[in-house]
């Protein structure tokens, strides 16, 4: 890390000037789908792509805490960039040696990454075979990481590869369908906890995109109450809607100062951060849900049409809360952990 | 490390020793709810320790207490510090050392002050006479009048809700002076003796079978004009300085308290918090959720006190901090009883003063209805954040 800490508040209003003109939220939503191409160049020529690569490796050394703030407005923005996996695997190929011309490729943006669990694969040596559903950017990656007891990479380009294209309900994000076929996979020597930290940066990715649009969601709803006129008067006036619109308020500053909190315990590696980081995933997420769920109600019938917006913000909170795994899952997971800290904090 | 971190790190390791050795480890069994006496000698005791050591009262300007002078940020720690080592709460006081004493020192006269600041830090208890039968959300309404008499205030009306006070010595009280202007113009701020005649007091019995209320019965009791504090019909204004004057400390120890008391809800239902791969699913989760949710209302409330700290607060994140913590208390005692089984449905000796952490589920939970509806309903708070924070239009007032 270097002494040099880039100002968050000043990165996020950068990125969310960017993003503002650089993406039509409804661009996968037209007739024919439209790509937002370009973003992705413009946000690696920024130098997003290396902000967290160490200095002496060329990188801008900074912490996730740099990275909390183009994520949440990514998320506002519903941009449809691969960039939360790429980042996640910069995480630990800068622990690694021998890959630095990987970081470096991801760095200026060449590069990119999906993830995906892999203990379902046949792992023969250097060659992994089998089927992976679901990978998340799976189709603009150029390469996958894979999480088994150890991790691999894998060169999306190669023989024994092939990469099908999911359509899905949320337009914004894009799954695939990867087919191994011994495709060679290049182990990675990495720490003991290389897994748990890029499951972690995913989380916290989730989480942060989920309190973006969740922000943005709730503030258009009560945008559109404040002008929408029944009864000769503005709907938001209503006690019905104002105080259903108040919990969602408290609901998301308390999931935000969650979530927060949960980026700086992954920074700092403080005492279960990996269940933090999931918390935070399952609190932001799930908030995310409930925001946009009542936010169509709140819209009455337009908030039906494929015309209004309102589905845009409900469709990426419910795969947000299915990546990864269903909150169930992550409940399952992580419970022993909490309640083994929970009975701790005995006084 | 900063200056002021190590400054609070050394606070909190100060606080810390002297707590460990001066809790009275049997606190919890003298303040059973069975024996009112050993109650109230318990929280009189525990009061005469903080304010020896200072920590009763570092809010207080430092001319009026050794202890006081500190900054918010210490007072915070201190708080806290409290809240872990599950320490008694300073229920009978709270009122005396916080809503009196603060009001005293912002609007208080010079002759008022020297009277009651040592007289609080000697145990002299205050209660408060604000909320009335028909003004509860609605207080401005509030209809106990006074008409001045010479040199008194006479003054009749009804008072509820005044936390303890059938073991008040004095009352800070809001009284109608005029009626004729708009509702909040005409109150004033006075300081009651509960011994003057006229003054009729009785416990109120709550869903818990507790008595930590009284209503408040006042026929023609007269109050020296000089008892009044700030000018007449300014009483509006002086009240606002008592309903902000513990600046959320209450709430940062309560939700500690809660947070600390995770493991009483874990204890229910594994043994030592081990073991818990052999739960019920649909329980484990349950605990996860409302973990999660402590956690995340602790964060919260730590970066609110960090920005009133810095004076960067913003309007109505009181609102926020108070209408999270009501309904994750109700959700938090409400699952800790259910957990609890049919051992929870059969009556047990409830703590006081223990906030609503007794280990006493069904106490607990019913009890966290206070929170849920004094101070400001959820209702009024969810108005508040609607209106002040979210800016929503306001309805056509009533």
């Amino acid at each position: 890390m270097t002494d040099m800490q880039i100002d968050t508040e000043e990165l996020r209003d950068s990125a969310r000037r960017l993003l503002e003109k650089e993406v039509d939220r409804r661009a996968r939503y037209a007739e024919p789908p439209r790509e937002d191409g370009a973003l992705y160049g413009k946000m690696a020529e920024l130098g997003w792509m290396l902000l967290t690569t160490p200095a002496e490796q060329d990188g801008l050394g900074q912490s996730f805490v740099a990275l909390a703030p183009i994520y949440q407005e990514l998320g506002r923005a519903l941009a449809s960039v691969p960039f939360a996996g790429t980042m996640a695997a910069a995480d630990v190929l800068a622990c690694v040696a021998h890959a630095s011309d990987l970081l470096a490729r991801i760095g200026s943006g060449e590069a990119i990454f999906a993830v995906a669990e892999g203990d379902g694969l046949a792992l023969n040596g250097s060659r992994a075979s089998g089927t992976l559903a679901d990978v998340l950017d799976g189709c603009k990656a150029t390469h996958l990481l894979l999480l088994a007891e150890k991790l691999f990479v894998i060169d999306l380009s190669v023989a024994g590869v092939t990469v099908g294209d999911v359509t899905t309900w949320d337009r914004s994000r894009s799954l695939a369908d990867i087919q191994l076929d011994n495709a060679p996979a290049t182990i990675l020597a990495t720490g003991p906890d290389a897994r748990a930290i890029v499951r972690a940066h995913l989380d916290l990715a989730i989480a942060c995109d989920s309190l973006g649009g969740a922000d943005q969601a709730l503030t258009e709803a009560i945008a559109y109450m404040g002008t929408r006129q029944q009864f000769n008067r503005p709907i938001g006036s209503f006690q019905a809607l104002k105080h259903r619109s108040a919990d969602l308020k408290v609901a998301l500053e308390i999931a935000r100062a969650f979530t927060n909190d949960a980026c700086e315990a992954f920074v700092e590696r403080r005492e279960g951060w990996a269940s933090i980081a999931a918390q935070a995933k399952l609190l932001a997420s799930e908030t995310y849900h409930a925001i946009t769920e009542e936010s169509v109600q709140f819209h009455g019938g337009i908030g039906f049409t494929w015309e209004h917006d309102c589905h845009l913000f409900l469709k990426r909170a419910l795969l947000n809360e299915m990546l990864g795994g269903t909150p169930e899952q992550y409940r399952d997971r992580i419970a022993p952990d909490i309640l083994r800290r929970a009975f701790a904090g005995r006084a | 490390m900063s200056v002021e971190a190590s400054r609070l790190n050394a606070v909190r390791a100060e606080v810390r020793q002297w707590l460990a050795a001066n809790i009275p480890p049997d606190w919890r069994e003298q303040q059973a709810g069975d024996n009112i006496e050993g109650f109230l000698a318990s929280q009189r005791e525990w009061l005469r320790r903080l304010v020896s050591a200072g920590y009763a009262t570092p809010h207080w300007p430092g001319q009026w207490s050794a202890g006081g002078g500190r900054p918010l940020a210490e007072q915070v720690a201190i708080f806290e510090e409290i809240a872990r080592a599950d320490a008694p709460r300073m229920m009978l006081y709270f009122v005396s050392l916080y809503h009196a004493a603060m009001t005293l020192v912002e609007y208080g006269t010079e002759e008022q002050k020297a009277r009651h600041l040592p007289a609080i830090l000697n145990g002299e208890i205050w209660c408060q006479g604000f909320s009335e039968p028909n003004a509860g959300s609605d207080l401005a309404s509030l209809r106990t009048r006074a008409e001045r008499r010479g040199d008194h205030y006479v003054v009749s009306g009804q008072k509820i809700w005044s936390t303890l006070g059938q073991f008040a010595d004095w009352c800070i009280l809001l009284v109608r002076t005029d009626a004729s202007g708009p509702k909040q113009a005409g109150i004033t701020f006075l300081l009651m003796d509960m011994k003057s005649k006229g003054v009729e007091v009785r416990p109120i019995r709550q869903i818990t079978g507790d008595e930590e209320f009284a209503e408040m019965f006042l026929d023609e009791v007269e109050i020296p004009v000089a008892n009044i504090v700030g000018e007449e019909n300014q009483g509006w204004k002086v009240a606002q300085t008592t309903l902000g004057s513990e600046r959320g400390l209450a709430l940062v120890e309560l939700t500690e308290r809660m947070y600390g008391s995770l493991w009483r809800l874990v204890g229910l239902v594994t043994r030592n918090g081990e073991e818990a791969d052999r739960l019920d699913d649909e329980v484990r989760r349950r605990i996860v959720d409302i973990t999660t949710r402590i956690e995340g209302l602790r964060a919260l409330i730590a970066k609110l006190m960090t920005n009133r700290i810095a004076g960067s607060e913003a309007v109505g994140d009181a609102s926020i901090i108070k209408l999270g913590f009501a309904r994750i208390q109700r959700d938090f005692t409400s699952l800790g009883l259910r957990l609890n089984g049919m051992a929870g449905q059969r009556f047990s000796q409830y703590t006081l003063g223990a906030g609503y952490e007794t280990g006493n589920w069904m106490f607990d939970f019913m009890n966290s209805y206070q929170y849920n509806i004094a101070g400001g309903s959820n209702e009024i708070q969810r108005n508040i954040i609607s209106e002040r924070v979210l800016m929503m239009p306001r309805e056509k007032q009533g």
